[in-house]
C-alpha cells in the first residue's frame, strides 16, 4: 500500500463511505493526505444540486462543505425549503416549512395561527387553535432526491400547552402524484406517543424536542419524475381537535 | 484502439507479437491482441512505432513486476475476446480477485501505470471493501502501514465529524479567554504569578458556570471584543504557546461543560426549551442569549 500513489489510494476511499474516510484520516500520513483530499469528498458530495443551491463561502476544502451540510441545514425556495445532507451517505434531506404546505383553513386566523419560534427552523411554524376538518398535505418534486435510495416522509409537530381531539389515530399516506388515488389505502399514525396503542406508526420524539411521524416511504430512482404527495388527515370523526403545533415535513433517507 | 487501427497492424491472418520489456530487464512476446488491451501499450505501439522487435521492446513501467505483468495478461488474455457475456466476465472477475492484500495492491500500482482502468477499478472496489468498517489500527495492519501521526493529528477527525455549534462556541471563548489570561500573567509580578494562575482558572470555571466573576482587574475592552469574536463566525482561536499543563485542564473543563450543557438540555423535557448562547458583559457577568439556533437533528 506504501507504493501506491496518492490518487489510486484516493479512488479506493472513495468507494467506502465517508465515516470510513474519515477513520482513514487517522491511519497515516499517506492516508491522511488521500482521505482529505477533494476528490474523495467531491465523490460523496450530490451530483446534482437543487437549482438555488449556492455553497456557503469560506470553506477551504470539500470535506468542510460536506460538514457544513451535514451539521448546518441551507434555507432554499425563499427559505421554505432547508436542505441538508445525511452524514452516513451524502444523500439529500430536505424540510418543508408548514409555510410551504397546503394546510386546509390555514390562512383562516379563527383556526390556525402563524407563530415563531425561536427553536424553529423556518420563521413561522402553524399552531392549531381549534379545526374540524385536519387536512395538511405536502407536494415535493422527486428530482430533489437522491438516486436509488429509500426515503421516508415525517410530520414535524408539537404540543401547545392543552391538545385536544388527537387520541385516536390519524390518516396519514404518501403517493406519486398522478397515480390513482383510490388504490391507494391511508395508514393510520398516533400523534400521541400512548403505550398499548393499536398497530401503525407512533410519534417518536427528535433529537431536536419536537416529534415526528412517518407519514409514508418512497424509493427514488434514477429518472423517476413528478411529485410526491404527503398528507396528514383527520376529517372523518365530527369533534374537533386543538393544539397541534406544526413545524413542516421533513424527508429523509431510511438508515439500515 | 478503434477497430480500423486492428485492421491496420494486421493485415493477413497470421498472428503478430508485440514484445515487451519488464522492469528487471527480461523482454517478453505477448500476443498483439492481447497488449493492446492495455491503453498504455496501445500508445506506445501506434504513437511510437514501438514494440515491433526485441531490440524496440517497449520499456514497461517501474510498477509492473513480472508476477504482476502476468496476472494482467491473464486477465487480458480473457477480456479481449469479444464474444463473453457479461456474466462469464462477471464470474472470471470474482475468481480472479481471490488473492492476498500485498498482491492486490501491487496489482493495483500496476494495473493503474497500464492505464488499464477496468482492472484498476476492480481492484480498487476489492480493496474498498477490505477497508469498510476497520478501525485505523486494523488497516494499518493489514497494509503494514507505519504509524506515523502524532497523538494530535489523531484526534483531529473527531473533531471534524463532531461538528457541534455550541462547541465551536466553547471553544472560541476558551482561546479568547485565554488570551487574555497570558496577557494578565504577563502584566502582573513575579511573584504573584502563581496565585494569579490559579484565580485564572477558578475565574474561569465560575465564569462559565454564570455565577459572576471576582472582578480582578479584567479589562473592559478584552471582554467586549470577546463578546464580539463570538458572534463573528471562522474566527480563528489559535491556541499560542499556552501552558500545556493550563491547556489540558481547560480542554476537559470544555468537554465537561458541553457534557453538563448537554445532560440539562436532555433532563428538562417537557419545558421549553432553547439553545443558550453566553455571552459577556462590560463587568464581566455573564449574560444568557435566547437566540437562533442552526437547525440540526
Amino acid at each position: 500500500m506504501n507504493n501506491l500513489p496518492e490518487d489510486c489510494i484516493a479512488k479506493i476511499l472513495s468507494l467506502t463511505s465517508p465515516r470510513d474516510v474519515c477513520r482513514s484520516s487517522a491511519v497515516s500520513r499517506c492516508f491522511r493526505s488521500a482521505a482529505d483530499s477533494d476528490h474523495v469528498w467531491n465523490h460523496f458530495l450530490p451530483s446534482e444540486f437543487p437549482e438555488d443551491f449556492r455553497a456557503p463561502e469560506g470553506l477551504p476544502t470539500k470535506k468542510h462543505l460536506f460538514f457544513s451540510l451535514v451539521h448546518n441545514p441551507l434555507l432554499l425556495h425563499g427559505s421554505q425549503l432547508s436542505f441538508s445532507l445525511e452524514r452516513s451517505t451524502g444523500n439529500k434531506c430536505y424540510m418543508m416549512a408548514a409555510r410551504a404546505l397546503n394546510i386546509t383553513w390555514g390562512h383562516d386566523q379563527r383556526y390556525w395561527q402563524w407563530i415563531s419560534l425561536p427553536d424553529a427552523r423556518f420563521k413561522e411554524v402553524a399552531a392549531l387553535k381549534m379545526v374540524w376538518w385536519l387536512d395538511i398535505t405536502g407536494k415535493i418534486n422527486v428530482s430533489l432526491l437522491s438516486d436509488n435510495t429509500l426515503y421516508a416522509a415525517y410530520l414535524v409537530f408539537r404540543w401547545n400547552l392543552d391538545p385536544y381531539g388527537f387520541r385516536q389515530p390519524v390518516e396519514a399516506s404518501l403517493v406519486l402524484a398522478g397515480t390513482e388515488h383510490d388504490d391507494v389505502q391511508p395508514s393510520m399514525v398516533s400523534l400521541m406517543q400512548n403505550p398499548g396503542s393499536e398497530q401503525g406508526q407512533r410519534a417518536e420524539l427528535r433529537s431536536d424536542d419536537w416529534y415526528e411521524v412517518q407519514l409514508g416511504h418512497f424509493f427514488k430512482r434514477r429518472g423517476d419524475m413528478g411529485e410526491i404527495e404527503m398528507s396528514l388527515k383527520e376529517t372523518k370523526r365530527p369533534f374537533e381537535k386543538k393544539g397541534l403545533i406544526v413545524h413542516g415535513i421533513e424527508i429523509r433517507p431510511v438508515l439500515p | 484502439m478503434s477497430e480500423s487501427d486492428l485492421d491496420i497492424m494486421k493485415p493477413e491472418t497470421m498472428k503478430s507479437y508485440i514484445y515487451l520489456q519488464t522492469a528487471d530487464g527480461s523482454v517478453q512476446q505477448v500476443e498483439q491482441e492481447v497488449a493492446m488491451f492495455c491503453p498504455m501499450i496501445c500508445q506506445e505501439v501506434i504513437h511510437n512505432g514501438a514494440g515491433s522487435s526485441k531490440n524496440h521492446a517497449i520499456s514497461l513501467p517501474q510498477r509492473v513486476n513480472t508476477a504482476m505483468f502476468s496476472l494482467i495478461l491473464d486477465y487480458c488474455r480473457f477480456h479481449q475476446v469479444p464474444g463473453r457475456s457479461n456474466k462469464e466476465r462477471k464470474i472470471y472477475d470474482e475468481k480472479f480477485m481471490r488473492m492476498e492484500t500485498k498482491r492486490l495492491c501491487e496489482l493495483t500500482s500496476a494495473a493503474d501505470s497500464l492505464q488499464l482502468k477496468p482492472l484498476v477499478d476492480l481492484t480498487s472496489r476489492a480493496l474498498a471493501r477490505i477497508i469498510e468498517g476497520k478501525s485505523p489500527e486494523e488497516i494499518r495492519d493489514i497494509f503494514h502501514l507505519p504509524d506515523d501521526l502524532t497523538e494530535e493529528e489523531k484526534l483531529e477527525p473527531l473533531k471534524n465529524t463532531m461538528d457541534d455549534p455550541r462547541i465551536r462556541l466553547l471553544n472560541r471563548l476558551y482561546a479568547k479567554k485565554r488570551k487574555e489570561l497570558k496577557e494578565r500573567e504577563r502584566l502582573k509580578n513575579v511573584e504573584v504569578e502563581e496565585h494569579v494562575d490559579e484565580r485564572s482558572v477558578d475565574d474561569l470555571l465560575s465564569f462559565i458556570n454564570g455565577r459572576g466573576v471576582e472582578d480582578t482587574g479584567c479589562r473592559m475592552r478584552d471582554l467586549s471584543s470577546l463578546e464580539d469574536e463570538i458572534f463573528t463566525p471562522n474566527a480563528g482561536c489559535e491556541d499560542d504557546e499556552i501552558d500545556p499543563a493550563m491547556k489540558e485542564m481547560l480542554d476537559r473543563e470544555v468537554e465537561d461543560f458541553a457534557r453538563r450543557l448537554n445532560s440539562n438540555w436532555v433532563q428538562s423535557l417537557g419545558q421549553e426549551r432553547r439553545p443558550v448562547h453566553f455571552s459577556i458583559n462590560g463587568n464581566g457577568t455573564t449574560r444568557r442569549h435566547i437566540g437562533q439556533p442552526s437547525g440540526h437533528n
